[in-house]
């Protein structure tokens, strides 16, 4: 389980203070579909990333099961990520010149598992977000961008994380697509047992969510 | 897949960029391998002068160079100085003559010319008597030169390239018999054979061999023993110049200094290592030129793939930070760019080294021209005057130093090419792993 306690990040804009999250409390069973709403400019991916350990918080701290992520090395702080995260993004970010399984191997390389059992996991795990064996090998550019997301989503599974952290999952999809991505994400969550927390302005997403919390000028309230 | 293996493939991700990239980093790679195939070929070629000119000094008497000058020739006394001067090993004493017509029977095989005649005309050689031809006409013959000398083993002594003893045998040392070895032309042209006698300053001598120098000048030549040519020409005691052996190039300038002040201005001293280093100032120009084009290449090499690499870490920030956000440390996603760097710079080593290859000579001979015509026009004592040039001809093979001069390309060469290349991989790619060290992983969350 996660909770955040007290969490604030600061920036420094022009010389003035910008609180884009500040003081942000929560808490999340494991095995949850939590969106977060709110407006562009609100703090939610800042959140977001702090949760995923890219960013450090100015204060507060982020205990997941029983360990304070703050205090955490730079070494544990790529353990976590790797081990413990899984993110999808707006955009997918595959790398370019990988084909779809070689992508999804990628955390897996950097686990130090060895080839072969790479391998088979990022090919059973294609096939379970449906992308058929015929295009495993394909190029990001030559998938669609539904076909790009699930990629993106078998990739973030690859190490079996506690967490999945979705920002705007479903923004650069048709809304067809992207209801598609939500019920997988929502399946992958019972499935997996994982905790899913996706950043949103989407209200349909947030209508699926188990769990919906709003950001606004960097606050957070429960919906 | 591997961090290598992912750093290879990346180096192909831009075909237009890879190829420019490679073009211009094997130019440089070339260019750094030209200085350097330059430079090694140039060392050796300075190495090959310096054992060819030796550990000599000549001292000649003040004023006079062969048969031309004035003053007083060189004594015992002064050959005493000499040998007993600390680090010489050998002393080899020479008297040299010139017999006209007047003093032999002997003729020159070597016909004046336009040179001679002009030489002759200008009082220059030896005093021009000429005899009388049958019609009245007063023409000019070459003077026969003789070379007194006990050492017949010291070439550079006898200003020759070989001594080649074609009929009879060579003169003991020390010995005051009146014998002479004859040059091949010069026996020829005077119908002489072992045991044959002629005539020098009125002294009947005796041939006791026939000799082949292999070269025109001095096959018309008589080699005698010292003491004989001092007693019949009345130059007892005296001598025109000495080769002094000296222990150790080392002590070349040391050695040559002490002559120097004992025989104060008696002497003209020249040692070896002066001449080598007129005839070695231009190589050591090209070797100055090879060493500062070789940093300009590798670091303009260095440069070029530094800038490549800072364009592409630039580039790829958000592919860094999803690196890092996957869980990649910092260590990985730098090999990974340092793979690709080193990927980037072997395929312009092949292309470099190919190239250098090709226009090593051709760059070679450019700098050899340039620098033979700076080394004789302006920088002093560059130029060397007659002595010298007498002492410089007098090595065998010194006159072709610039014209035989060529790239040599060997495996050592190959491999210090590919250390340079890994060495500008390696720079070029150290600014960049510090800009990866740098990207935040939360770069990935940025919209664009």
């Amino acid at each position: 389980m996660i909770r955040v306690k007290n969490i604030s990040k600061k920036f420094e804009n022009g010389g003035a203070e910008v609180w884009a999250v500040n003081n942000v409390s929560f808490g999340l069973e494991s095995g949850i579909f939590c969106a977060i709403i709110g407006k562009s400019g609100s703090g939610k991916s800042t959140l977001l990333a702090m949760l995923g350990a890219l960013d450090k918080p100015s204060q507060g701290t982020i205990d997941v099961d029983g360990k304070d992520v703050t205090l955490m090395s730079e070494a544990k702080l790529i353990d976590y990520r790797r081990n413990r995260i899984g993110f999808v993004f707006q955009n997918y970010n595959l790398v370019p010149n990988l084909s779809a399984l070689e992508n999804v191997m990628l955390p897996l390389e950097f686990a130090g598992i060895n080839k072969n059992d790479r391998k088979s996991r990022a090919k059973k795990l294609l096939l379970q977000v449906g992308i058929s064996e015929d295009k495993h090998n394909r190029k990001p550019l030559h998938l669609s961008g539904g076909e790009q997301q699930r990629v993106s989503i078998a990739r973030a599974l690859a190490n079996s994380p506690k967490f999945i952290l979705a920002d705007e999952p479903t923004g650069n999809l048709d809304s067809n697509t992207g209801r598609t991505i939500v019920d997988l994400l929502k399946r992958l969550a019972k499935s997996e047992n994982t905790t899913i927390i996706a950043v949103t302005h989407d209200q349909t997403i947030a209508d699926q969510a188990e769990v919906v919390l709003q950001m606004k000028d960097g606050k957070l309230s429960m919906k | 897949m591997s961090t290598i293996s992912r750093g290879m493939r990346n180096a192909f991700r831009n075909g237009l960029r890879t190829l420019s990239i490679t073009v211009i980093l094997a130019m440089s790679i070339a260019m750094a391998l030209i200085m350097l195939m330059a430079m090694k070929t140039v060392e050796m070629k300075i190495e090959s002068v310096k054992s060819s000119v030796g550990n000599t000094i000549t001292v000649t008497p003040a004023g006079v160079r062969g048969f031309e000058g004035g003053g007083e020739l060189l004594g015992s006394d002064d050959l005493a100085t000499i040998q007993k001067t600390d680090n010489v090993s050998e002393v080899t004493a020479i008297v040299s003559e010139r017999l006209n017509s007047d003093d032999t029977n002997l003729e020159s095989p070597i016909e004046p010319g336009s040179f001679g005649e002009r030489q002759n005309n200008r009082g220059y050689n030896g005093g021009g008597v000429p005899p009388e031809s049958s019609s009245g006409d007063r023409k000019f013959t070459m003077p026969v030169t003789v070379t007194g000398i006990d050492n017949l083993e010291n070439l550079s002594a006898l200003n020759m390239s070989k001594l080649e003893i074609t009929a009879g045998e060579k003169f003991l040392s020390g010995s005051e018999d009146k014998i002479a070895l004859v040059g091949k032309d010069l026996a020829q042209k005077n119908n002489l054979n072992v045991g044959s006698i002629f005539s020098a300053f009125n002294q009947e001598i005796k041939v006791l061999g026939l000799f082949d120098a292999g070269n025109t000048f001095a096959n018309a030549q008589l080699i005698m023993p010292i003491l004989c040519v001092q007693e019949i020409s009345g130059q007892k005691n005296m001598y025109n110049s000495f080769i002094v052996q000296v222990d150790s190039v080392e002590n070349l300038d040391k050695v040559g200094d002490s002559i120097s002040s004992a025989l104060e201005d008696k002497a003209d001293v020249v040692s070896s290592a002066q001449s080598t280093e007129s005839i070695i100032k231009p190589l050591e120009n090209i070797k100055s030129i090879s060493v500062y084009s070789l940093i300009g290449s590798v670091v303009a090499g260095s440069v070029i793939i530094l800038l490549t690499m800072v364009m592409i870490v630039r580039e790829r920030r958000r592919e860094i930070g999803v690196l890092k956000a996957i869980g990649s440390s910092n260590y990985g996603i730098v090999s990974q760019f340092i793979s690709e760097a080193l990927c980037l710079t072997l395929i312009s080593s092949v292309a470099g080294i190919i190239l250098g290859a090709l226009l090593s000579n051709p760059v070679l001979k450019v700098l050899v021209n340039n620098a033979s015509a700076d080394g004789a026009s302006g920088v002093p004592g560059a130029t060397p005057g007659r002595g010298m040039m007498r002492m410089v001809n007098a090595i065998p093979g010194i006159q072709n130093t610039f014209r035989d001069i060529s790239a040599v390309l060997d495996w050592s060469i190959v491999l210090y090419g590919l250390v340079v290349a890994l060495l500008i991989a390696i720079i070029g790619s150290m600014l960049p792993a510090y800009f990866i060290a740098k990207v935040r992983p939360a770069e990935v969350m940025r919209s664009e």
